[in-house]
């Protein structure tokens, strides 16, 4: 009683809320979850839900080549979107930086993707890709390019791309944003100094410029990465996961087996795995984060 | 009647205890520096004075109340910060009045008080204005004019003129020393800076390493510094410390070049390790300077460097393997590498005990003048 | 970086043009689309500008047609994801600001590896947690029901919450609270009266963002919720969809009618956003 009344356990105090909400959403039913991965637990037979069988669903899993497919697209999905968003948003930030009328109906017109909800953009695609009435190949046709419909989201491959290319298209803006801001914070007399020494645009852009965006580009990284899993929104409208499975992601492939198959404990062995996943891709960025926050001299 | 009284003051951080059980007696109306180099734990006095740190140990007395237990609103202070910490979000009247408003003051009183302040203090101009619009020394004014409405006990700054350039802080020091005058108030003022301390304080506090070093008035603290810190902290330039040792047959101090200072001093042994210390206005080229005859020390030194500075030229110069400086105040042009003639004031003999690195006995010739 | 020769000028705005363009029409497509007949839509050669605009879609999805027997219950799920998103963001931003507070302005023990774990929290694939949360929910009788839904909203907004508000907290000078506490302030006065003014901007910004976070869910929705009584806006979307067919225009209707109120917040405070993203990321 006397420690609750004290200074000491005000910030305590203050932290309990969000403390206890997040062990009862989060932590709490990740032990489930995590209990359940190690039983045979089917939604239409609950008593499962306590017989323990060990590693049995995990074993499975590696032996299961549906899974490492979908294991190994994800990791490519996530690798390549990640690295073509950070490429394309550099480049859409430094050349929105070069203009200086009308940036900020620029920032604005960069902030849309933002807000559509996932669900939004995997819909907006499977129309525009759709291959009798979308918009796509309705302009390659009246452009004379084509004479037969691509099958953008039929044919396996263009499956891929095309998700791939909306999750772009969904995330581009959120390096774009950060890095712009970055370049506008970025201080005057380095560039300046560079330059007196002889730098070159592109040796001050290496020396400079990038090693300042940086922290910024972490930033954007660690958020995103914090948020890839809601491609799961996207494929789920435009494919499915389909065709045949091929373009299947650990996430949907995850909601098949524990929803549809109602094998939740081998959905939530999945679940653990993903979970992971995602860990390891934040962990990584956010120590980039505050290591590259460190070299600059910056406050924690 | 708002004196403050600490009472063996501590403050720990878990182990680290940064400030030991200091004592201090402030009387009423008094203008005290706190003054030390940074980390010394003067900030942190100040903010247990304040009420914004917890005191780990010992008593604080304002007026006849312990405050210990008591947060800052319940201790009638106020208090100017070193960044102003204006509020961003209210114009410079509402800055003053904010105190007022909180307390309940009626509107025509608060109004009354911060037209008073601003008078004082020349805001009149400023009252509309947020703190963003304002310049440094502006800023500076308003914080101190919300320190003066509310009609303190106690005033406490905190460095309150680091952040402004040379010049402006030497009009705010007049304008803060003048303020004092006209509002005779307690005031607890820290800096690093002891040009500050000098001029503003009625008594100077000496701090280093969360020990109090010296208490004493600006006189008696740059006279008669009570160990090697203090005398290295006060003065500018700073004053000359010299390694010798003591040499009782002709009561002199030998340093390492042969040089004999003569010491007259008692409390001394033969051989024993101390530290001569001597401002740079106690030596002087011949002719620059009237020491009395009988106390004068000559000897004679190639200048290396030459510091002229108006009405005065600070010269470098060997002695006994170190650099140390003098004060020349004729006009005179003097050239690197020109051997003068110096004349070293024997009056003005600081010594130090080597080990432990207190003063021993008054200044050189004192016991002298008592015989005399 | 000045750039002074001028097709260089023109090379940039191409580029920026160009880029602008590829994120703005595919939108326009859709909210074009919205306003089309079926015909229109499905007609070949393609019809480019809408020739007859109709709200005829919108009444569709409302079930406000004289031929139609029964329309969606769109209204019900606008409704359903208003309550959940606002509600949820109120108490998020509740309690996400006491725990920024908390990490802006105290020290305490576990600090780092707390503020850690609350990040962590947030990495979770939502679909990956919708697999217990189901087991769970089901199991307290929360299921199908709008508090549950809230429930996870909140665990999924208070993080990102803390991060922002503890980055807007530590903007403010300490020195503020301290000059108001000797001022005369209590230490609540002195936060509601100094602290909260100046961080009500970034504030603004966490709430938007939480509440966009909260309106676009699916993956999580899709699964806790089962029926009108629930069912939120994006889940309410793939009714469209049946095994075979898609309505294409009843469906950009009603993404019309998701991407309005997001639209319309997000502009409101745009200037805030990018702030607060970097103020709460970078200092």
């Amino acid at each position: 009683m006397s420690f609750l009344r004290s200074p000491r356990a005000v910030p305590y105090l203050l932290l309990m809320p969000a403390i206890v909400v997040i062990l009862a959403v989060i932590a709490v039913p990740l032990a489930v979850s995590l209990w359940s991965s190690f039983t045979p637990y089917q939604l239409t037979r609950p008593v499962t839900l306590f017989t323990f069988v060990g590693l049995r669903n995990y074993s499975r899993l590696l032996e299961n080549t549906d899974f490492w497919w979908a294991f190994g697209r994800t990791i490519l999905f996530i690798t390549v979107t990640l690295n073509l968003e950070l490429v394309l948003g550099l480049g859409l930030a430094l050349l929105v930086n070069q203009i200086t009328m009308g940036q900020r109906a620029l920032r604005t017109i960069m902030m849309f993707p933002m807000m559509f909800s996932p669900i939004l953009v995997g819909f907006q695609f499977k129309y525009i890709l759709n291959d009798a009435v979308g918009l796509l190949n309705n302009a390659l046709f009246d452009l004379g390019l084509i004479t037969q419909p691509i099958p953008w989201l039929v044919e396996g491959t263009l499956a891929n791309l095309s998700i791939m290319a909306a999750e772009i298209w969904m995330s581009t803006s959120v390096f774009a944003i950060l890095l712009l801001s970055g370049l506008l914070a970025l201080p005057k007399e380095p560039i300046e100094a560079a330059k007196v020494d002889g730098c070159n645009a592109v040796q001050t852009f290496r020396h400079i410029t990038l090693p300042f965006l940086m922290p910024f580009i972490f930033i954007a990284m660690t958020i995103r990465s914090l948020d890839v899993a809601r491609a799961y929104d996207m494929v789920r409208i435009m494919t499915n996961g389909g065709p045949a499975g091929r373009t299947e992601l650990l996430w949907t492939l995850m909601a098949r087996v524990g929803y549809q198959n109602s094998q939740m404990g081998m959905a939530n062995a999945m679940g653990y795995v993903s979970i992971l996943l995602s860990l390891v891709f934040t962990l990584y960025f956010y120590r980039k984060l505050v290591a590259a926050r460190r070299y600059m001299g910056g406050v924690e | 009647m708002a004196q403050v009284k600490l009472r063996k003051i501590s403050k720990r951080y878990g182990n680290l205890e940064t400030v030991h059980g200091i004592d201090l007696d402030i009387a009423h109306n008094e203008f005290v520096v706190l003054v030390g180099p940074s980390g010394c734990g003067k900030s942190t006095t100040l903010r247990m004075i304040a009420g914004l740190e917890e005191i780990s140990g010992g008593e604080i007395v304002i007026g006849d109340r312990v405050v210990n237990a008591l947060p800052p609103r319940e201790r009638n202070i106020s208090m100017v910060f070193q960044n102003y910490a204006l509020y961003p979000h209210m114009t410079v009247r509402e800055n003053l009045g904010f105190g007022l408003k909180i307390a309940g003051e009626a509107p025509s009183e608060i109004e009354r008080r911060v037209a008073e302040a601003s008078a004082i203090l020349g805001l009149d101009p400023f009252l509309d204005r947020l703190p963003a619009q304002l310049s440094g020394g502006q800023r500076q004014r308003v914080a101190m004019g919300r320190a003066i409405v509310r009609n303190p006990d106690v005033f406490l700054f905190d460095e309150p003129l680091s952040n402004l350039d040379a010049k402006l802080r030497g009009q705010m020091r007049v304008e803060i020393k003048k303020l004092h005058q006209r509002v005779k108030t307690t005031v607890v003022y820290v800096t690093h800076d002891q040009i500050e301390a000098m001029t503003l304080a009625d008594r100077i506090v000496i701090m280093r390493d969360g020990r109090i070093e010296q208490v004493g008035t600006p006189q008696e603290v740059f006279e008669a510094p009570d160990n090697l810190f203090v005398a290295g902290f006060i003065g500018s330039p700073p004053m000359n410390q010299i390694d010798a040792t003591y040499r009782a047959s002709d009561g002199a101090a030998v340093l390492q070049d042969g040089l004999a200072i003569p010491l007259h001093r008692s409390g001394l042994v033969d051989g024993q390790p101390i530290v001569v210390g001597f401002r740079p206005d106690a030596l002087a080229p011949k002719g620059h300077a009237l020491f009395a005859d009988n106390r004068r020390l000559s000897f004679d030194r190639t200048v290396t460097l030459a510091e002229p500075l108006g009405t005065e030229t600070i010269l470098f110069l060997p002695l006994s393997g170190k650099e140390i400086q003098a004060r020349m105040l004729n006009p005179r042009v003097v050239a690197p590498g020109e051997t003068l003639a110096f004349e070293l004031d024997l009056g003005s003999v600081h010594v130090f005990d080597k080990a432990s690195g207190k003063r021993i006995g008054g200044r050189s010739w004192q016991g002298l003048h008592a015989s005399n | 970086m000045t750039i002074e020769r001028p097709w260089q000028r023109w090379l940039i705005r191409a580029g920026v043009f160009f880029a602008m363009a590829l994120l703005c029409v595919p939108g326009l497509w859709v909210v074009l689309t919205a306003f089309r007949p079926n015909i229109e839509i499905l007609a070949r050669p393609p019809v480019w500008l809408p020739q007859n605009p109709t709200f005829d879609n919108f009444r569709g999805i409302f079930g406000l047609l004289p031929d139609q027997q029964q329309g969606l219950p769109v209204a019900r799920y606008f409704l359903n994801s208003l309550v959940i998103s606002l509600t949820s963001t109120f108490v998020a931003i509740v309690i996400g600001m006491m725990g920024g507070y908390a990490f802006a302005r105290y020290r305490f023990k576990a600090k780092g590896a707390l503020f850690v774990s609350f990040m962590l929290s947030r990495t979770v694939p939502g679909i990956a947690l919708s697999l217990p949360l189901f087991i769970v929910w089901s199991r307290l009788g929360i299921l199908d029901t709008s508090f549950g839904l809230i429930l996870v909203y909140l665990a999924i907004n208070i993080p990102f919450t803390i991060w922002l508000t503890d980055g807007f907290f530590r903007q403010i000078p300490v020195d503020l609270a301290e000059a108001a506490q000797i001022d005369g302030c209590t230490r609540w006065q002195a936060f509601w009266k100094v602290e909260f003014p100046l961080a009500r901007s970034g504030l603004a910004s966490a709430a938007i963002f939480a509440f966009l976070t909260s309106w676009n869910e699916y993956a999580l929705a899709s699964q806790l919720t089962r029926t009108t009584v629930s069912k939120t806006m994006p889940v309410g979307l793939m009714d469209f969809t049946a095994q075979f067919t898609v309505d294409w225009a009843g469906m950009s209707a009603m993404a019309v009618l998701i991407i309005i109120p997001a639209l319309l917040l997000t502009f409101l405070v745009q200037k805030h956003l990018i702030a607060g993203l970097t103020f709460g990321g970078v200092k």
